[in-house]
């Protein structure tokens, strides 16, 4: 199939391809920036809308941004994921020499004009690689051994920097969407097996040897091997009295005595999912989390219907970031895994996890709005 | 190489898997939050509740102190007061400055409250400032939005109206100290049988709490204190109250009042007659034994007390020679010297000395191997007892002393009050010596000499006493020997008036009246050694009432009174002192002044000490003052007047806010 052969199919006008947008995700994306908004108008801090409005706004600028590059051909996006892998990676070698630290940690590259994470790039960047990757690899080649030693390569190098730095949320979700589009692109569970005996080695290891000492007490606070209810384990007690006491609606909306006054600490970044439970309930809770489940399922739609190896791969990679983001952080303030620095997603307050996740988006929707063309291998411009 | 593996069907299969995982956790999540609200053991909403409320104590207001007409002696008021919350101070400087142009307080006040602040906790309220008027509080009230963080308050505090002249027999409240803390704390606290309230350290240390440390307010503390209240509030993580719980709470309640038996005019007077000396003054119902006036002197604010003296201030207080905040009145302990000589008389006569024995005073007495001197150094000549008291003759004592014996001197002594500790509800009471060869063997000194007797006679050597038991003794030899005991406490809650005193057993009248008659004649006849303390230019009316001197009661009985004047050595008598007057020796080197004293003669009803330290002889300095004290005191008749009813006082509660 050709460019010219799907352009004469369908209307290129640009209010036309407005309106054949994935609208349903679009209207998920705001409803979940939506529950963000409301929750932070409840504790605004100063008693002004700052907060809240500021959440509105910033979601509004990155949804049209998304939208405009939904826009760009999936050949557009293949064509950049390598490189955006290699602008990804020199920024994070570039942290690791010239990085500026924050609040104990090395993740910020100033620019100049902008200060950014290049963690965050890589997110959506391992994404795009590896899609593209199994996208130009001979479908025999992806059985062997010797063809899955790139994208482990791939994973292993920005994952080990990002450690590094240190981030472990990060890196925990750069290698979660990584095995997830190396899991989806058919690798072999021969390989499997034995690489989870091997991560389970590593993860002991890196217990001992690479963790630092803050990751290692709340990993022993929530393995019950330290008992510590005013340091690393406060947050998570403080979040399980919330839910605790939140019942099936809660305590109302800004009611929450946990949240209002100040007993729950990072309210409003991540632990904004406990806010949640405790004001609307186990009721409120489950509706966010069942937004998040709609949310991946039309991802999961956009990649079932996908044309080419890299929009399904791509398209699955960023629901499998997504689930990762959310899994993880609500199962932190609910005591279920230790405590890792990870927000929800456009709930909780700041830009980088909103600015990740609608990359990401922006490639789904881009997937789905041309699922006619080819794109992907054998394409050329 | 494996088979042909169709990628897609793959893609497809663990597209489910992963989806299904994803869903899986999702409902985990939901699961967990179902668990923590449900199964979970721990009650959670009740470790919320713990977080959000806390139970804020309300210190209750406590009792009044009453003079015995009702004169409200100690208080606790509304006052209006300043705080200052550190952290919403944004601006300290600025406030407190505008705090300072209000008040009236000078920049070096700021500087040392902005010290204060700096170092204070920053969420809990500093007390900037009390005792603002209500014209200061007002102006302040008004700017309170640009001043942040000041909160303009009405508060609870304790106050001494009468500030110096009531402050030893009163008291004052303190914060309670680390002392009171740690026994609240130890297993003492049960043992002691403290109520609850002292058994709470929390409590304790709660700013507003108050405990007697001093006087009535620290014997009385239980009764005094009152029961706390509590409110609920909600705070935040930092402990800032974020809204009160209204319906939750419960009022404090005042603790019982106390009447006493003081007339605070008299007290007032007594005080002030002392300005400068360093000396005490009881008066003393003897029929009733209630003490009208227990003044010492100098005295000290109480009131400086209450929210913490500077350091610079108490040291003052503590290093001033005139001993401040000494209760000279019941812990100061003197030889009675002459004073004493009324107990050797009885015990004498007791002894079979007879009515008309006299002594030739030549103005020494030699007696074992050396001289007993008289304090007038030509002698007194032939004296008997009623002679012997009026000019106060030592030699006549030496001997009355070796007739009696010093185990009947000590037994007479404690039965009129010596070496007894009257337990009038006031801290560290002193109960004096009453020397005796039992005592003087208790001492490990060995056998009592002959020797010592002589020196007992004229109230010298070991014998020490109180004002307050001089004034016992007094009264008991001015009612005609009835063991009344002394009484500060007219009226409390759970406080049952006294019964009858009962008479001392084996005093005879006959002796009693030889001894007061003696005592009429040191006030009243020529040689007596107090005839300028005897005038009091005060005048029976026929109606019974007493009146000052003047035109209108020509033909009038005189007031009389009848008393014994007494000196007390500092230190030994050398060459160099004996018979130089007294206001050339260096004060601390100079004798006490004593005098004791009872009234009206025809029917006695007061009786009166009083003590100049470092005064010189009794008749030069404690004899005027004692003169004056007895002359209001006859003059006001407090005693016949009709004392305030506790019931009473405590129903005008609403009146209290402008009363004062």
């Amino acid at each position: 199939m050709t460019i010219a052969a799907s352009a004469a199919r369908r209307p290129q006008g640009f209010f036309n391809q407005l309106a054949r947008l994935n609208w349903g995700i679009i209207t998920l994306l705001s409803a979940i920036a939506m529950v963000g908004v409301v929750m932070h108008y409840s504790v605004s801090a100063d008693g002004t809308a700052r907060m809240p409005i500021e959440h509105a706004t910033r979601f509004a600028i990155m949804l049209s941004l998304a939208i405009a590059a939904a826009m760009a051909p999936t050949r557009v996006w293949y064509a950049a994921s390598y490189g955006l892998y290699g602008i990804a990676l020199i920024l994070l070698i570039g942290v690791e020499i010239a990085g500026e630290t924050r609040m104990g940690a090395t993740r910020w590259l100033d620019l100049g004009v902008i200060s950014l994470q290049p963690s965050e790039l890589m997110k959506v960047a391992i994404i795009l690689a590896l899609a593209r990757y199994y996208d130009d690899l001979p479908p025999h080649r992806a059985s062997t051994l010797l063809w899955t030693l790139p994208p482990v390569a791939l994973i292993a190098v920005p994952v080990a920097l990002v450690m590094h730095q240190p981030d472990l949320g990060t890196s925990v979700l750069i290698a979660a969407a990584g095995v997830a589009v190396m899991f989806l692109a058919g690798l072999r569970w021969r390989f499997i097996l034995p690489a989870l005996g091997a991560a389970l080695i590593g993860t002991v290891f890196a217990y001992q040897m690479v963790l630092h000492d803050y990751q290692r007490d709340r990993i022993d606070v929530f393995l019950g091997l330290r008992n510590d209810p005013l340091g690393e384990g406060y947050h998570v007690l403080q979040s399980k009295i919330a839910i605790g006491s939140a019942g099936l609606t809660g305590q109302g909306y800004m009611q929450g005595s946990q949240s209002q006054n100040d007993f729950l600490p990072e309210k409003q970044t991540d632990f904004i999912f406990t806010m949640i439970v405790e004001e609307f309930g186990l009721v409120g809770g489950a509706c966010v989390l069942i937004l998040y489940g709609l949310l991946m399922a039309a991802a999961m739609q956009v990649a079932m219907r996908a044309k080419t190896d890299f929009g399904k791969l791509g398209a699955a990679g960023v629901a499998a970031t997504l689930a990762s983001y959310v899994i993880i952080n609500t199962m932190m303030v609910t005591g279920l895994v230790p405590v890792v620095g990870i927000p929800l997603p456009m709930i909780s307050y700041g830009g980088t996890a909103m600015m990740t996740l609608m990359a990401g988006f922006a490639f789904v929707l881009s997937i789905d709005l041309h699922r006619d063309q080819t794109g992907g291998r054998g394409i050329l411009w | 190489m494996s088979p042909k593996r169709d990628l897609q069907a793959i893609f497809t299969k663990r597209s489910f898997l992963l989806s299904t995982g994803a869903f899986g956790a999702l409902s985990a999540v939901g699961a967990r939050i179902a668990y923590l609200q449900t199964l979970d053991p721990t009650n959670y909403s009740e470790a919320a509740d713990e977080n959000r409320f806390d139970t804020r104590i309300v210190a209750p207001p406590r009792g009044r102190i009453y003079d015995r007409f009702g004169v409200r002696l100690a208080v606790t008021s509304r006052d209006f007061q300043l705080k200052i919350v550190p952290e919403d101070a944004t601006d300290l400087e600025a406030t407190l400055r505008a705090v300072a142009a209000i008040c009236e307080l000078d920049e070096d006040w700021v500087a040392r409250r902005v010290r204060d602040v700096r170092n204070a906790r920053r969420f809990d309220p500093l007390l900037l400032r009390q005792g603002l008027t209500r014209e200061q509080f007002a102006a302040v009230s008004v700017r309170l939005p640009e001043l942040h963080g000041l909160i303009a308050d009405a508060g609870d505090v304790r106050r001494y109206p009468y500030g110096e002249a009531f402050a030893h027999p009163i008291g004052y409240v303190q914060k309670p100290t680390e002392r009171d803390i740690t026994r609240a704390q130890s297993p003492e606290a049960e043992r002691e049988d403290l109520p609850a309230y002292l058994r709470n350290a929390v409590y304790l240390r709660n700013p507003d709490v108050r405990l007697g440390k001093a006087g009535v307010e620290a014997t009385w503390e239980q009764t005094l204190h009152g029961d706390a209240g509590w409110r609920k509030v909600e705070v935040n993580a930092s402990g800032r109250v974020v809204s009160e719980v209204g319906h939750e709470s419960r009022a404090p309640n005042r603790g019982s009042g106390l009447v006493l038996t003081l007339d605070a005019e008299l007290q007032r007077l007594a005080f002030e007659r002392m300005a400068g000396e360093s000396a005490a003054a009881v008066v003393m119902d003897v029929v009733t034994g209630d003490l009208l006036a227990m003044a010492s002197a100098p005295g000290f604010d109480p009131n400086q007390f209450v929210n913490g003296i500077s350091s610079s201030a108490f040291r003052a207080l503590n290093e001033d020679d005139h001993k401040p905040l000494f209760h000279k009145a019941v812990t100061g302990a003197y030889a009675p010297g002459s004073t004493f000589k009324m107990i050797v008389g009885i015990a004498a006569r007791e002894a079979g000395v007879e009515d008309d024995w006299r002594v030739n005073c030549p103005g020494y007495f030699p007696f074992g191997g050396r001289n007993f001197h008289c304090w007038r150094r030509g002698g007194h000549g032939s004296v008997d007892l009623h002679n012997a008291i009026k000019g106060s003759c030592d030699v006549y004592f030496y001997q009355a002393a070796l007739r009696a014996g010093p185990e009947r001197i000590a037994r007479v002594a404690r039965q009129f009050g010596f070496g007894v500790k009257h337990d009038i509800g006031v801290p560290s009471i002193e109960d004096g010596i009453v020397p005796d060869p039992d005592w003087w063997r208790g001492q490990g000194r060995g056998v009592w000499t002959p020797g010592l007797t002589v020196n007992f006679g004229i109230g010298q050597g070991d014998l020490l006493a109180s004002p307050l038991q001089l004034a016992v003794m007094a009264a008991r030899l001015a009612n005609n020997g009835r063991a009344v005991a002394p009484r500060l406490v007219r009226e409390t809650a759970g406080l049952q008036p006294p019964g009858e005193a009962p008479m001392i057993q084996g005093v005879r009248a006959e002796h009693l009246a030889a001894v007061r008659e003696g005592m009429y004649g040191v006030c009243n006849e020529g040689g007596g050694t107090a005839t300028r303390a005897g005038d009091l230019q005060l005048a029976h009316t026929p109606d019974g009432r007493i009146v000052e001197v003047g035109p209108d009661t020509r033909g009038m009985e005189p007031v009389r009174i009848a008393g014994k004047t007494g000196t007390a050595q500092v230190r030994a008598i050398t060459s160099a002192t004996r018979g130089v007057h007294y206001s050339r020796i260096e004060w601390r080197f100079r004798d006490h002044g004593l005098f004791v004293c009872f009234g009206p003669w025809r029917a006695p009803r007061y009786a009166c000490a009083v003590i100049v330290e470092h005064g010189g002889g009794g008749s030069a300095v404690a004899g005027p003052i004692a003169r004056d004290i007895m002359r209001a005191t006859l003059l006001r008749g407090p005693s016949a007047q009709q004392a305030a009813n506790l019931a009473a006082l405590e129903s005008d509660d609403d009146i209290r806010l402008t009363s004062l």
